[in-house]
């Protein structure tokens, strides 16, 4: 019992900004079809512009989270602006367009190295509180982190499944001639989603970097989980993504416990997501469209 | 014999960007020909590096030279191969998007291996005990003879890559990747022809992948990093993702221009080759990805030379 418990609360709480950040990919994915490697580095960022304002100001690590949400949104609404769309109205195919944010990746993250170089960076935070939930120790960071995602995700949810811009947006996703002509912006509606994407990917970028270290590397070794979980997860709606999520999260908690070894957990993980995807066969997932 | 003008430096980069090149060249035909976007280039080419140097070094080898290293070399060529075979079988009927994961997810699962498995693989602090096969004096000369024995293999994989584009199988490849249910409806098995492409072009990986190890003489996990896939991905990008020598001059003009022009002729200060110089090459390779499938898709050699000879006979 304690084993379960022991998986439950570490998985959710560690866990919890993979959940954040694989509803802003899946967002994008559902959006556009374009699975976005570059986000890696949005979620980077969003950790190093936590720990400069942190570092730089003094100030705490909470009143960073805004300025980090932000700051990762226009920077994600940026490439959009920069890259993507530019590429998309030279009608690059799926495979160029996934190129292209590869590409886009390894820039982002080398010219953070160029500019931060190779130490990694620390917030300055004093060391948070311990609560015990069923037993089990937890950071405070890491419970705000949890409370954060449930609030943003119930947000995210809301948004897309039941507002007025949530029906644009699935609109605009499934076609967008129709969109157009039933006086739906489409060029708003993006920006906004690749903001609250990015938004999303820089706030869980800084709760991975305040719950270790700041590095360029931070949010590439992130990607490829955050990724498998969109796949799985389904782009169809946001709840599949969640859930595909919080279960990654506590199967990751159990087989490192299980394993004692972090790298077995994961290795565990991609290849039965794999295998998941091949015996479901080619059936898409997502819109398919760029 | 006298190697006083060949400069070690000079050695090591061209030896880089003609494995490099042969990675480009195998990846060409699954990313320009097939349309396969193989993001996990490096973990074949780790894992035939990988299983050569643990089959070499770990037995206990009763055979006279130069037999144990032929049958490891061969052994790691035939592991990665299996493995294209297996990626290939899982990704083969899946979208860009699963062969993106599949392929990324393999390079990760050959890189944590490398890591978690210590006994065979040294872990973290990597595996040495590679050497020659052969030793004909100083480090130099045997450097050279190792070179002349990768740009054979290279020049075969070359002569392999031409051959297939003359050939009803490079045909066959276009055609599933141009329009994979209309090869279908033809007959044409698009499934099987993927699993083929994939075990060949694995296994070659494999290959260049033991020859490097030999080269290196010390394997890390952090020479199996995604900066061997962007190499080749770049180097095929920039010089035309569906010309034979779309790869030759790609590569040419980004390894080469990093790994012997700027790391032999330029006159930079000496710190900036450490630390400066390698991001400056990743960064610059990114950016150049981004530039060229944005404003120029099909890289410096344009179309494919069928569709050229096509549009002549058409008048198009």
């Amino acid at each position: 019992m304690e084993f379960f418990t022991e998986s439950i609360v570490i998985g959710l709480t560690q866990y919890a900004p993979l959940i954040l950040a694989a509803m802003g990919l899946a967002l994008i994915y559902r959006l556009s079809g374009l699975i976005n490697v570059a986000y890696s580095e949005t979620i980077t960022i969003g950790a190093y512009i936590g720990m400069w304002i942190n570092t730089t100001f003094g100030v705490g690590f909470y009143a960073t989270l805004l300025p980090t949400a932000i700051g990762s949104g226009l920077l994600s609404v940026a490439t959009y602006l920069a890259i993507f769309r530019p590429a998309k109205q030279r009608n690059a195919g799926v495979l160029e367009m996934i190129i292209i944010s590869f590409g886009l990746s390894i820039f982002l993250r080398h010219s953070l190295q160029f500019v931060f170089g190779y130490p990694v960076r620390f917030y300055k935070v004093s060391r948070p509180d311990i609560i015990r939930v069923f037993d089990v120790g937890v950071t405070t960071f890491r419970l705000l982190a949890l409370v954060s995602v449930v609030v943003l995700a119930l947000l995210l949810y809301w948004i897309v499944q039941r507002s007025r811009l949530g029906l644009q947006i699935r609109a605009l996703a499934s076609d967008e001639d129709l969109a157009q002509v039933s006086g739906i912006r489409p060029l708003f509606v993006t920006v906004l989603i690749w903001f609250i994407a990015g938004a999303a990917g820089g706030l869980a970028g800084s709760f991975w970097g305040v719950g270790s270290n700041v590095a360029p590397l931070l949010g590439w070794r992130q990607f490829l989980l955050i990724f498998l979980v969109v796949m799985v997860g389904g782009a169809k709606n946001i709840g599949g993504v969640i859930i595909v999520g919080a279960i990654t999260g506590v199967a990751l908690a159990a087989m490192t416990l299980h394993f004692g070894q972090v790298l077995y957990a994961q290795l565990a993980l991609i290849v039965a997501f794999v295998v998941f995807m091949k015996l479901r066969g080619s059936r898409s997932v997502g819109a398919g469209k760029v | 014999m006298n190697l006083d003008w060949l400069d070690a430096f000079l050695l090591q980069g061209v030896f880089r960007v003609v494995m490099v090149l042969g990675l480009a060249l195998l990846l060409h035909l699954q990313m320009g020909l097939a349309r396969i976007a193989n993001f996990g280039v490096v973990g074949f080419w780790g894992l035939g590096a990988y299983a050569f140097a643990v089959l070499f070094v770990k037995v206990d080898w009763s055979l006279g030279e130069p037999w144990p290293f032929l049958i490891s070399m061969a052994f790691g060529a035939a592991v990665a191969g299996l493995a294209g075979l297996l990626v290939g079988w899982l990704i083969a009927d899946l979208e860009t998007e699963g062969v993106l994961v599949g392929t990324l997810g393999f390079a990760s699962s050959v890189w944590i291996l490398a890591i978690t498995e210590q006994e065979l693989t040294g872990g973290a602090l990597g595996m040495g005990g590679l050497r020659f096969p052969f030793d004909i004096g100083k480090t130099k000369a045997n450097e050279l003879l190792w070179f002349g024995i990768l740009f054979a293999v290279v020049a075969l994989i070359f002569f392999y890559v031409f051959r297939v584009h003359r050939s009803p199988y490079g045909r066959l490849l276009i055609a599933v990747g141009e329009n994979e249910p209309l090869a279908g409806s033809l007959g044409k098995p698009a499934f099987r022809t993927k699993l083929w492409l994939f075990a060949v072009g694995s296994a070659g990986m494999g290959l260049l992948g033991a020859i490097h190890g030999v080269m290196a003489h010390l394997l890390i996990p952090e020479s199996i990093g995604i900066n061997v896939t962007l190499a080749a991905m770049v180097g095929l990008v920039l010089g035309g993702m569906a010309r034979v020598w779309g790869a030759v001059i790609g590569v040419i003009l980004t390894v080469g221009l990093f790994d012997v022009v700027v790391q032999s002729y330029l006159p930079l200060p000496r710190s900036w080759y450490t630390q400066t110089i390698p991001v400056l090459r990743e960064m610059v390779f990114g950016a150049t990805l981004i530039a060229v499938l944005i404003i120029k898709p099909q890289g410096i050699l344009g179309a494919m030379r069928r569709d050229k000879l096509t549009r002549r006979m058409h008048g198009g």
